[in-house]
């Protein structure tokens, strides 16, 4: 594909992740992170967030099917996803995070159920979208260099 | 050669959801011209990468460590750190004993504290336990370049 089209195409595909909500300005600070001294440090972040975010929602998985429901670990739990997807710039998932805070300190489990499915498809969303758009990004760079 | 993504100036034109363009705070901002060192104690690697990431662009010397225990070690085993930020909930020595250890230890570098949200109590208690400064996640540079700035000076006007 055209080089210039190409371009056209990451940057419109950037402008609507941010018009659509799905992220926020810490994704811009860390898309400055990178440099020639770091030229793969945008992949290697969201890599490791997904990594991340996999095991945090498994632990608050579990935490949710416990019997009795440990309120307080299911707060750390969601207290460190929501810290880490606010470091991405996770704008939806980070809103979803704190609507199942609010249910998690009234103790209400069908609440703190019902927002976690909340949380995880936005999370399934975005990390849909982030893929395509780094994808799109590398393309970009490769016929840069082509 | 590094995937470029669009540039600032890219933003003149592609105005984030609509909103007036602005010159933007940058990490790349600060120019430091002394040399300043910082610990970051998070429990969550990801979350750390990135507190150490924007500390390294800043042009600070980094280290960090996942939990307060290692933290208190470190700076009991004689390390010095100009800056120490360190995140709420830690795991086996939580954020608030951890900060009043290292105060104790007699250490007097600026402290800021992070964690994903903070009640009005959890940021007194934090406060009280020894912080100089809180921050939501993630850190910004709008919080953090000041604090860099005056440390700088500091250096500067001895």
């Amino acid at each position: 594909m055209d080089r210039n089209r190409l371009q056209h195409q990451v940057a419109c595909m950037r402008r609507s992740l941010f018009d659509q909500g799905y992220l926020d300005e810490p994704f811009i600070q860390l898309e400055e992170l990178q440099d020639d001294a770091n030229p793969n440090f945008v992949q290697e972040i969201v890599t490791l967030f997904y990594t991340n975010s996999a095991r945090l929602i498994q632990n608050i998985e579990h935490a949710l099917n416990s019997r009795p429901i440990d309120f307080n670990k299911l707060d750390d739990h969601m207290h460190q996803f929501k810290g880490s997807s606010s470091s991405i710039g996770a704008k939806k998932v980070t809103n979803e995070c704190t609507v199942f805070r609010d249910y998690c300190s009234a103790e209400n489990a069908e609440g703190c159920s019902r927002s976690f499915q909340q949380v995880k498809q936005e999370y399934a969303i975005l990390r849909r979208k982030l893929e395509v758009y780094l994808q799109m990004v590398r393309q970009a760079a490769v016929s840069q260099t082509a | 050669m590094a995937p470029a993504f669009p540039s600032g100036d890219d933003w003149t034109n592609f105005g984030i959801g609509g909103r007036p363009n602005y010159k933007r705070f940058s990490f790349r901002d600060i120019v430091l011209r002394n040399r300043l060192t910082a610990l970051v104690v998070d429990g969550v690697n990801f979350c750390r990468m990135v507190e150490e990431g924007f500390l390294r662009a800043c042009g600070v010397e980094t280290q960090g460590v996942d939990n307060g225990d290692a933290a208190v070690e470190l700076i009991a085993s004689g390390a010095k750190f100009d800056l120490i930020v360190i995140d709420m909930y830690l795991p086996i020595l939580d954020g608030l004993e951890t900060t009043r250890r290292i105060r104790a230890m007699g250490t007097r570098c600026k402290m800021v504290g992070v964690s994903a949200s903070f009640s009005e109590r959890d940021g007194q208690a934090f406060l009280a336990a020894g912080v100089d400064a809180l921050s939501e996640k993630p850190l910004s540079p709008e919080i953090l370049v000041p604090i860099l700035r005056e440390l700088d000076g500091q250096y500067s006007s001895i």
